[in-house]
């Protein structure tokens, strides 16, 4: 029977969770716990924000129409720390928006940031509120090193967490694959400005010369300039066998149009942020034919989960994904995950029963099966290696069609 | 509320001043408990603090100095890095004996290093040691940015300081070493106070950041109206007129520069501070031009009006936005239109403000308090002029010449030559005059007469030959010396300062005279009060030269003022400087007869004082009623010199001004 | 590759980026010469020529890599995409004096300046709102031919690009130096209060300032995307910076100057790529620029400003 008190919070919790964009009905009665998200929604990094909001958004929203925790309704609290001042991400929005879902009780968890700046200012103060933040694209190693741990987790207890390896691994390992497998001694590395691409060649550069090979230079993009053809000029004078770019698509879909055009049989590779549908529908075939990426997972041999989600996302959304919808994506689930299995032991869901859920967790999700380790780094570190191949058959922005999984690379 | 109108406006201006001051301060301090320690709100109000900061150091380059910079946040990246370095886990050179100084005084201790078994120095400068550290390095690199910039006018210098405002972040992404590049600084050190750590509560920084605005502001208002803030405003209004009025231009823009700076830097240092981090991409040029649009959006050269738009235009996309973005969604959730529910207008927070600087721009310029506020008119008693004709014995104008006519030559003047590419303005020009005397200089348009007073007053870089004042030579010095040693002029098409008072013009003529430097002006010691009030006191006694016809209008703003009182204005500013010759540049220009013959007595009884005059004058009557001597120059030779009728008799003089047939005429009619 | 060869490919490399801030740069030339304002806002109407170039093409089913065109269809789409963008971009620089900067034509300081920062931003923003941040691929119809000169490689379309960009600088210099509009133009450059003396109208000589300097930006902005065969909303400040650097490097207000200083700019970009590094490209830039000015405040060929006292 409905009385009046029950219909009052039907209506209630029916409209928070048309917050989320659903129109599906909802649990009556259902505790409301809230995700906090802190994305960098405007200014130069605007794009790759929206789509990790709306893998997150149909994360969440997946999880509450099946009922994932019976019992709680998730919301997601969404914040920019992009402003108009900084142009792209602002550290000190960031850390504005850290006080703001540590000042809301109900907020239990949280995604992001996407850019280690960020996160370097927020995790003081998440560490001091007890709230868990996972990243799916931030990668300096330092805010996870327990050298730093008194910086940032002064609390004690790891709050950062990542679906995304550091800059630690894939660099150094797609050094491995190079010197190993392509046999390469003369090698050309750059980045592009940015923290993660800095991060990732310098870890290269490092591995590659332990590795013996020849580092002709070292040179950095600027990812708001368009010509690369002078420096690529200079890798083509330099005789180099191939050269290694850390960075993300902005700069990389110039830098492979532009590399086809000057050095199209050198040898190229990249990171993750290189393995995207962004660099496949930027520059296109014939420009990417050829160059080897890596991603910071394992390589799931039943793929049928990742068409899936590229499927539905492009459905529900309009773009393809790129790699940090997956991250994000991700993410989310080992936040539902988290709460789920709090809930399931009956215990108020509270921010340390979340992270301690987290430390512990083991949750199968697109790019494998998720755990951390104590720093709340990815316990696996495997790094997948892949070639871009053209298959006309296939859509040819598919990244699960276009990149030809290789290898694991070897490990360092 | 007509009640509450009409009791305010009882209480004085001062009073309301500071009744508002007070309220603003008593707010400030219970914000946090007004908004119940919401931690978000009260970080928001704090980091818009630091913009209001910011803006008030840019305020100082481009609002009073009137340099338009656009690379400002390179002295903010200067100043965060300055202290980001120094505490973090960043530059850690070996542990020596070296350091064992700079331990006992708190800024370095021994940790172990990562690499080895050694010992590895880490920086702790303290926080309140940092302010005013970050505060000096800023500033050099501001007179070292600024230094090559001088010469340039404002497009160019804006041009080239955006070029330094790249070049900043760029460097500091490259220098990985020394900032750690774009992974950003790890373990700033939060302020401590009596060994307390601010951590990451809110609270605390959001008082000091409020204390510096406050500071800050107290610094602007107190150096804006000082000598200093006058010579800034000078050099805005009118370069050359502020140098040839005796501000050393090169100085004082180089310590605006290094102010603004300054103030760049400190907030730097509170920035990271607060954050904890650092990185190059927090003081990109969208930062540099975000704070020039909260300066202009808040009103150029106004203190308040500053703070106020720095501190709207950051809540609007911190705070105010992300609200309303919430609140819509509700109303939109609660009327079922999913429209509202979609608007989201933090992502479209750049083209509000896009469309706010334009709208501002078109329809008020001046910004929301406008650094110049409207004046009251003068009343008709006070419009009513009683004029005054010279002969004025009960004046008090001791100090202002006193020369006797002792037939010593005053100002000597011997092969003057100036070419301006191909043509000779000036040829090899002979001129004196002695003390105590008035020399007019007379000739048809284009002769060369002002290109002498430029010659004279410093303002050519091309002269030769030989200008000699009472023995001392002054070519090659810079014109503000050249004022110092006693030489003031007028300019023929006037050069005010259009947008100050008819006071603060005076005040500027003065700068020489006075000592005030940068502490003084803002400690305002009891010497620089007596300075000011002298300083204040000897203007109003040359207006009173003038009659009534400046004293009611010293508040005025130059711009508003009629022709004849815009001549009297710079001569009065001219005479503020308490010169030993007056060179006046067609004083009576656009004067009507009667004017003319008034000044002319006003001039008179200025030489009968003891002041020397050199005058460039048109109309004859002027020069036969004043001058002792003409000199005539035509083409840039003087083709004669004398008594003012012998002159006017030459025939050479007459066919310079008056062409052949014209002295045939003259002749005729003889 | 000889080093020669490398200087040559350098050259090639150069003159190419050096083409496109030529044209970006007269803008500012012309703009500066008559008004003497800084136009921010030239920025984004190279970028939104870029995007109306782009839609132009696609309007000839022109999308992605794979259409090639020949021959006349080549020659005809290119001239009907050039003319068209030329036309909008010139149209939108038009409507921003009109609306926005004659309002403030005789305020002084910084006012129209900031005026210009605010439509850069608004620009911006409408592209960035409307179609999206991620990078856009941009049709390349010209065959891909190359050259080989020795060791250097010069592609078909990079000559295609340096004869569109010659025509259209030969162009407006011919109409600065000879036509009666043209001469209008240097002589409000000269001294605006004594060219409307003698009966010019200064307005119609601003307007076609502003037409002429962003339909050359939107030239600049297609010549851009099929060049790199990109384009997105964030290429505008960059190129724009870098062309305004080089307007200034040639003596702002001076057509042939802005020609040159954008061909140098260029050349440094691609010189310190080689020899230094990409890193500090700005670095250099920026320096030569401070030195310029501190020994030659007038630039190269002399700055042409009007005097204002």
């Amino acid at each position: 029977m409905l009385n009046r008190r029950r219909a009052a919070q039907l209506i209630a919790s029916a409209s928070a969770v048309a917050a989320i964009g659903g129109t599906r009905a909802a649990s009556a009665a259902d505790k409301i716990i809230k995700i906090g998200a802190d994305l960098s929604l405007t200014g130069a990094d605007a794009q790759g924000a929206s789509r990790v909001k709306n893998a997150i958004t149909m994360a969440v929203n997946a999880a509450n129409d099946g009922h994932a925790v019976p019992g709680y309704t998730f919301e997601l609290m969404i914040l920019d720390d992009g402003t108009a001042t900084a142009g792209q991400y602002d550290p000190a929005q960031a850390a504005t928006n850290a006080r703001k879902m540590v000042s809301d009780p109900l907020v239990v968890a949280a995604i992001g940031p996407q850019m280690s700046g960020a996160g370097k200012a927020m995790t003081p103060i998440l560490s001091q509120g007890g709230l868990s933040t996972i990243t799916p694209s931030s990668t300096n190693p330092d805010i996870t090193n327990p050298k730093f741990a008194a910086q940032y987790r002064p609390a004690g207890k790891p709050i950062y967490f990542r679906t995304v390896t550091t800059d630690a691994f894939q660099g150094p390992n797609m050094a491995n694959f190079f010197a190993e497998v392509l046999k390469v001694k003369k090698v050309y590395v750059l980045d592009d400005s940015g923290a993660f691409g800095v991060g990732v060649a310098d870890a290269f550069e490092a591995q590659a010369k332990k590795k013996g090979m020849e580092v002709l230079g070292r040179d950095r993009l600027d990812p708001k300039a368009a010509d690369y053809t002078a420096i690529l000029t200079k890798i083509k004078s330099l005789n180099a066998e191939a050269f290694y770019y850390g960075g993300v698509s902005q700069a990389g879909v110039k830098l492979a149009k532009q590399a086809y055009d000057i050095v199209p049989t050198m040898i190229k590779g990249g990171p993750d942020g290189m393995t995207s549908a962004d660099l496949l529908s930027g520059a296109g075939f014939p420009a990417v034919e050829g160059w080897y990426t890596t991603i910071a997972a394992p390589h799931l041999v039943d793929d049928t989960k990742a068409a899936e989600f590229v499927k539905t996302f492009k459905g529900l959304f309009g773009t393809a994904p790129d790699d940090y919808s997956i991250t994000a994506y991700d993410a989310a689930l080992v936040v539902i995950d988290a709460v789920k299995r709090v809930a399931a032991t009956g215990k108020p869901v509270t921010r340390e029963a979340v992270t301690d859920a987290m430390l512990t967790a083991k949750v199968p999700t697109i790019q494998g099966v998720v755990s951390f380790d104590a720093n709340g780094d990815l316990a696996d570190r495997t790094v997948s290696v892949f070639h871009i191949q053209k298959d006309p058959s296939k859509p040819l922005d598919d990244v699960s069609a276009q990149y030809k999984y290789l290898q694991v690379a070897p490990q360092s | 509320m007509p009640n509450v109108a009409s009791l305010l406006a009882t209480v004085p201006e001062a009073r309301r001043q500071q009744i508002a001051i007070g309220t603003l301060i008593v707010l400030a301090a219970i914000f946090p408990i007004l908004i119940d320690r919401n931690d978000a709100d009260v970080d928001s109000m704090a980091n818009a603090a630091a913009y209001a900061t910011l803006a008030l150091g840019l305020n100082i380059v481009v609002g009073f100095a009137g340099l338009l910079d656009l690379g400002y946040a390179a002295f903010f990246a200067i100043g965060a890095y300055t202290y980001g370095i120094l505490t973090a886990y960043q530059l850690q050179p070996p542990w020596n004996d070296f350091w064992a100084v700079f331990q006992t005084l708190g800024l370095a201790t021994p940790v172990p290093a990562d690499i080895g078994d050694g010992m590895v120095v880490h920086f702790t400068l303290s926080f309140w040691i940092g302010l005013p550290l970050a505060a000096c390095i800023a500033a050099g690199c501001g007179v070292l940015f600024g230094a090559p910039t001088l010469r340039l006018r404002g497009d160019y210098l804006a041009i080239v300081t955006l070029g330094f405002g790249e070049i900043v972040p760029i460097v500091v992404r490259n220098w990985s070493d020394l900032t750690n590049g774009a992974a950003g600084l790890n373990g700033v050190a939060a302020p401590r106070l009596f060994g307390w750590s601010f951590g990451v509560n809110s609270v605390p920084y959001y008082y000091v950041a409020m204390l510096m605005v406050a500071a800050l502001i107290f610094i602007s208002i107190r150096l804006r109206d000082s000598r200093i803030g006058r010579a800034w405003m000078a050099i805005r209004e009118d370069e050359i007129a502020a140098g040839a009025m005796g501000v050393d231009r090169t100085r004082f823009k180089l310590l605006a520069f290094a102010i603004g700076a300054a103030f760049g830097g400190m907030t730097g240092v509170f920035y990271v501070a607060k954050l904890q981090t650092a990185t190059p991409e927090m003081f990109g040029f969208p930062v540099s031009v975000m704070i020039l649009v909260m300066v202009v959006f808040g009103g150029i050269g106004s203190v308040w009006g500053v703070v106020l738009g720095a501190f709207i235009l950051q809540l609007l996309q911190s705070w105010w936005l992300q609200d309303l973005t919430e609140w819509l969604h509700i109303l939109g959730r609660a009327v079922g239109s999913t429209t509202l529910q979609k608007i989201d207008l933090i992502e479209s927070i750049e083209l509000i403000f896009g469309v706010i600087l334009v709208l501002m721009m078109l329809f008020r310029r001046q910004g929301l308090i406008p650094a110049v506020r409207p004046q009251a008119a003068l009343t008709f008693d006070q419009q009513h002029a009683e004029v005054r004709r010279g002969g004025f014995s009960g004046l008090n104008l001791q100090g202002l010449g006193g020369d006797k006519r002792t037939g010593e030559i005053a100002l000597d003047i011997k092969g003057v030559t100036v070419r301006f590419g191909g043509l000779t303005a000036l040829n090899k020009v002979d001129l004196q005059v002695p003390t105590g005397s008035v020399v007019a200089v007379i000739g048809p348009n284009g002769s060369g007469k002002s290109t002498l007073f430029n010659a004279i007053t410093g303002l050519l870089d091309n002269t030769e030959g030989s200008i000699r004042f009472h023995g001392d030579e002054m070519r090659g010095l810079p014109p503000h010396t050249i004022l110092k040693k006693g030489i003031a002029r007028t300019f023929q098409n006037l050069r005010l300062f259009p947008n100050l008072t008819v006071m603060d013009n005076a005040l500027i003529g003065q700068h020489a005279r006075l000592t005030t430097g940068v502490f003084k002006a803002i400690a305002r010691p009891p010497s620089t009060r007596r300075e000011e009030k002298a300083a204040r006191d000897w203007a109003m006694e040359v207006f009173a030269i003038f009659g009534n016809r400046l004293v009611p209008r010293v508040g005025q703003m130059v711009l508003g003022l009629s022709y004849a009182n815009r001549r009297r204005i710079e001569i009065a500013r001219a005479l503020a400087s308490r010169p030993r010759i007056l060179l006046l540049d067609e004083p009576t220009a656009g004067m009507n007869p009667a004017e003319s013959l008034e000044l002319a007595e006003q001039i008179k009884s200025l030489n009968d004082l003891g002041l020397t005059v050199l005058l460039i004058e048109h109309k004859l009557d002027v020069v036969t009623r004043l001058a002792d001597t003409v000199y005539v120059l035509d083409h840039g030779d003087i083709i004669a010199s004398g008594k003012p009728d012998e002159v006017r008799q030459n025939e050479a003089v007459l066919t310079a001004y008056l062409g052949r047939n014209a002295q045939a005429a003259v002749a005729g009619v003889a | 590759m000889t080093f020669a060869d490398l200087l040559l490919q350098q050259t090639i490399n150069g003159l190419s980026l050096g083409a496109m801030y030529a044209l970006l740069a007269l803008g500012f030339t012309l703009v500066y010469g008559i008004l003497e304002l800084i136009n921010f806002s030239h920025f984004n109407v190279f970028m939104v020529g870029s995007f109306v170039g782009l839609w132009v093409l696609q309007q000839f089913g022109l999308s992605g890599q794979e259409i090639v065109l020949a021959g006349l269809p080549l020659v005809g789409v290119l001239l009907a995409a050039f003319v068209v963008t030329m036309g909008v971009s010139g149209g939108i620089g038009v409507a921003i004096e009109r609306l926005c900067l004659r309002p403030l034509r005789n305020v002084k300081g910084p006012a129209a300046m900031i005026t210009t920062i605010g439509v850069s931003y608004i620009l911006f923003n409408i592209v960035l709102l409307t179609v999206g941040a991620d990078s856009k691929n941009y049709p390349n119809p010209v065959p891909a031919i190359h050259y080989h000169i020795g060791g250097a490689v010069l592609d078909l379309r990079v000559i295609l690009i340096w004869i569109v960009a010659t025509i259209l600088m030969l162009g407006l210099y011919f109409f600065v130096q000879r036509s009666r509009l043209g001469k209008a133009m240097r002589a409000t450059a000269q001294d605006a209060e004594a060219a409307r003396m003698m009966g010019v109208e200064v307005d119609k000589v601003i307007i076609m300032a502003f037409f002429l300097g962003s339909a050359l930006a939107g030239a600049g902005g297609m010549i851009f995307g099929l060049y790199y065969n990109f384009t997105s909303f964030l290429i505008g400040f960059t190129a724009g910076l870098r062309a305004f650097t080089a307007a200034v490097l040639g003596g702002i207000g001076n057509v042939p100057g802005a020609m040159v200083g954008g061909i140098l700019i260029g050349l440094i970009e691609a010189m310190s790529a080689q020899f230094l590094a990409t890193a500090w490209t700005d670095v250099i830039i920026f320096s030569i620029l401070v030195l310029v000015l501190v020994f030659k405040p007038s630039g190269l060929f002399g700055r042409i400003a009007p005097t204002k006292s």
